[in-house]
């Protein structure tokens, strides 16, 4: 069957593609996090019957699962939308062979299903269907449970597809999807209508009615039927691909303004751009987004509040997620042009210092945005206070300066989510010790120091940093200059 | 203007290129031709301060070029399409290269307009990406912005390929315009025999990355190279 030889064709493009021989650690390192994160649903799936039952008397915990549904699913979705990369093909390839148009399509379609990361809630739900259901309902409703969350599973892959090859990805987008689960989450909140019973009810048919199963099966059906409909439609093989790289030209013209100061403005506009035409740059600041909220989750949970390297350590998330995650992979941004930027007339001295601006830019914004939390308390804004400084005085020097050992090549025009392009040892080396030393430092210093003074030993730290920032670019100049050449021969390898 | 001494670069212990002396006059049209894997590339890319020599140095204006950053602001070049940056459109392309060398707006389209006949209408003015345009047009992209900056010596690797035939006309007539005009130091790559001796002055063929040949551009030098190169 031809469907199963393309499947054969990727799975082969998998193993062949030099990305799949990158360095051993980080292979162990990406290996150990998946196991890391499997034991931990598996321990949540096994016990989130125990904690289910001790929240409510009355229902089992799967009508406590099955009101929670619509939640679930659309957060599930929305997660799909902003992660799933869409799955595309090699088509110029395929085009020219006597492949029927649908078959292509099917393949595209059906691609994702044998991808087992797609699978990852099934370590929730199995531990749970056993454990739990079985014990509560039977064996039966346990098996049917199973079998529904994996058409649902399905459903939510071809419908966020369906949504994404549909509407682009663009910002807007995100904020409708916010609007309607914060509307959802408002009805039920001021009691006008209530979605968990609603979805109770709907969902106790579709788990434990045996026709259930049957309009389980319809639903994702369906959701398959959309995406058909849609190539129908689109009738072009290149709309298959399209979409994404549609629309990202309005976003940077409004920065325009900087070209006013010389080569330094001109090559900040130019990593704006990079930024926002690009789907992993894009993605990166929307999760950053997303983090600056954790403080919400561990300012008012007490088992964080109460410890202050916790506290350091959501500070340094909240108030420096960006430049973070954008300053791991500064200077291999730009490896596509690599090239250009030696050649150009671009003193190193200039290129430092645009990334120096760009990383703390990132920081003075991330601060701004985190002024709400004043709110919670003028113990968070000192927190922040004193986390800015040291993300800007420290970190950005420390991503700056092993940025220059990171020679691994960054195709932005690949685009996918989890495209880890230019991640080796290298990079968890430069990003853990960031992300870890000011909580190490804090849970030393609590020993003999309140929290105040940990924040005004890391705001002083961090403040000599930032006195000394010329200092700072001047060694990384150097250290830029003694490097480029490693750095330009690593980039110009393409994977 | 260009001197090169001693020049040699090594790759897992094999040398690809051995250069003990080699110099060129400011003005000079200097055509490199060679097989693949001649050390073309490699010599543009160490003149370029790309890649470190092993040992030697090239010096131009008498300043090493290793490291520095002076000779940056008046050697314009395009090797490859690492020279260009796939998510801008052309405009927004020239535009940050030729603020780069401090040229006004103005400064900018006087210049492109000066190569429209050249860009064919399928280069400005245009919505496209770079990434998105065919390697001819993106040849063209790059090759124009090298000299966007009005640069004293040109440095350009195999820049008839991807071309059409008109477009490789239009640029051998914009390479000869600069030499008269401006007088143009240029470095020029090619596996064409005939473009080189039609633009370049001076011909010099590489080998295993030794110079074999350096001769004066005559009528004769076609047929040399042609039956230099013949097996």
């Amino acid at each position: 069957m031809l469907i199963a030889d393309l499947l054969k064709q990727e799975f082969r493009k998998g193993f062949r593609s030099q990305a799949f021989y990158r360095g051993l650690a980080v292979k162990l390192f990406m290996g150990f996090m998946t196991l890391y994160f499997a034991a931990i649903f598996i321990t949540i799936g096994f016990s989130l019957g125990k904690i289910l039952e001790e929240v409510h008397d009355t229902r089992t915990p799967l009508e406590l699962i099955n009101g929670a549904s619509v939640y679930i699913i659309l957060a599930a979705l929305t997660i799909r939308f902003f992660m799933q990369s869409l799955n595309t093909l090699n088509l110029q390839a395929y085009q020219s062979l006597p492949v029927k148009r649908s078959t292509l399509v099917n393949f595209i379609l059906l691609k994702p299903l044998f991808s087992i990361g797609n699978y990852l809630t099934l370590l929730v739900v199995i531990p749970f269907a056993v454990r739990s259901v079985s014990a509560w309902h039977s064996g039966w409703v346990a098996l049917q449970f199973v079998v529904v969350c994996i058409l649902i599973i399905w459903m939510d892959i071809w419908l966020a597809s369906y949504l994404k090859r549909r509407f682009g990805s663009d910002l807007r987008a995100f904020v409708v999807i916010l609007l309607i689960l914060a509307g959802v989450a408002a009805l039920e909140y001021f009691k006008v209508f209530s979605v968990f019973g609603f979805s109770m009810k709907i969902f106790g048919f579709v788990m434990m009615n045996p026709l259930g199963l049957v309009v389980a099966l319809l639903v994702s059906g369906m959701a398959y039927g959309l995406n058909l409909m849609f190539f129908s439609k689109n009738y072009y093989p290149e709309k298959f691909n399209e979409k994404l790289s549609r629309g990202e030209n309005k976003v940077t013209g409004g920065f325009s303004f900087l070209e006013k100061y010389g080569t330094i403005g001109e090559l900040i506009q130019l990593q704006i751009r990079l930024i926002f035409r690009h789907k992993r740059t894009k993605s990166l600041i929307y999760m950053s987004a997303v983090f600056m909220l954790y403080g919400l989750l561990f300012y008012t949970n007490e088992m964080y509040s109460g410890s202050p390297a916790w506290l350091i350590f959501c500070g340094l998330i909240v108030t420096g997620m960006a430049s973070l995650t954008y300053g791991q992979w500064v200077i291999s941004w730009e490896s596509n042009y690599f090239d250009a930027i030696l050649t150009k007339n671009i003193p190193a001295k200039t290129y430092i210092k645009v990334n120096y601006f760009i990383l703390i830019a990132f920081n003075v914004i991330s601060f701004l945005l985190s002024t709400p939390y004043l709110l919670m308390g003028t113990k968070f804004f000192f927190l922040h206070v004193a986390m800015f400084l040291f993300n800007t005085g420290i970190n950005a020097f420390l991503l700056i300066f092993t940025a220059t050992f990171n020679n691994k090549r960054i195709d932005l025009s690949a685009r996918s989510m989890f495209n880890y392009q230019g991640t080796t040892y290298k990079s968890f080396l430069i990003i853990l010790p960031v992300m870890f030393f000011p909580m190490l430092i804090t849970f030393i210093l609590a020993n003999f120091l309140s929290f105040n003074m940990i924040l005004l030993v890391l705001g002083l730290l961090g403040l000599s940093g930032v006195v000394s920032i010329p200092y700072q670019m001047k060694l990384c100049t150097q250290q830029f200059v003694r490097r480029k050449y490693a750095l330009a021969e690593g980039f110009r390898e393409s994977e | 203007m260009i001197t090169i001494s001693n020049l040699t670069k090594k790759y897992n212990g094999t040398t690809v290129l051995d250069i003990p002396a080699l110099n060129i006059q400011p003005g000079e049209s200097f055509g490199l031709v060679g097989n693949n894997g001649a050390g073309k590339t490699t010599l543009f890319r160490l003149i370029l301060d790309l890649i470190e020599a092993n040992s030697g140095e090239v010096t131009i204006k008498n300043q090493p070029v290793a490291r520095r950053d002076e000779w940056k602001s008046y050697v314009g070049s395009f090797l490859d399409e690492n020279f260009l940056i796939d998510f801008l459109t052309p405009d927004e392309y020239f535009a940050f290269v030729g603020k780069l060398y401090n040229k006004s707006e103005g400064d900018i389209s006087a210049f492109l307009e000066k190569f429209s006949e050249f860009f064919n209408g399928e280069v400005t003015g245009n919505k496209k990406l770079i990434r998105e345009l065919s390697k001819g047009n993106q040849k063209k992209t790059g090759i124009a912005a090298a000299l966007l900056g009005d640069p004293q010596i040109l440095i350009l690797d195999e820049p008839f390929t991807a071309l059409d035939p008109s477009s490789q006309i239009r640029l051998k007539r914009i390479l000869n315009e600069l030499q008269e005009t401006k007088n143009t130091t240029m470095l020029i790559s090619s596996h064409d025999l005939n473009h080189v001796t039609e633009v370049c002055k001076r011909t010099v063929v590489l080998e295993k990355g030794k110079v074999v040949r350096d001769i004066a551009t005559s009528d004769d030098t076609l047929k040399e190279l042609e039956s230099y190169f013949a097996v």
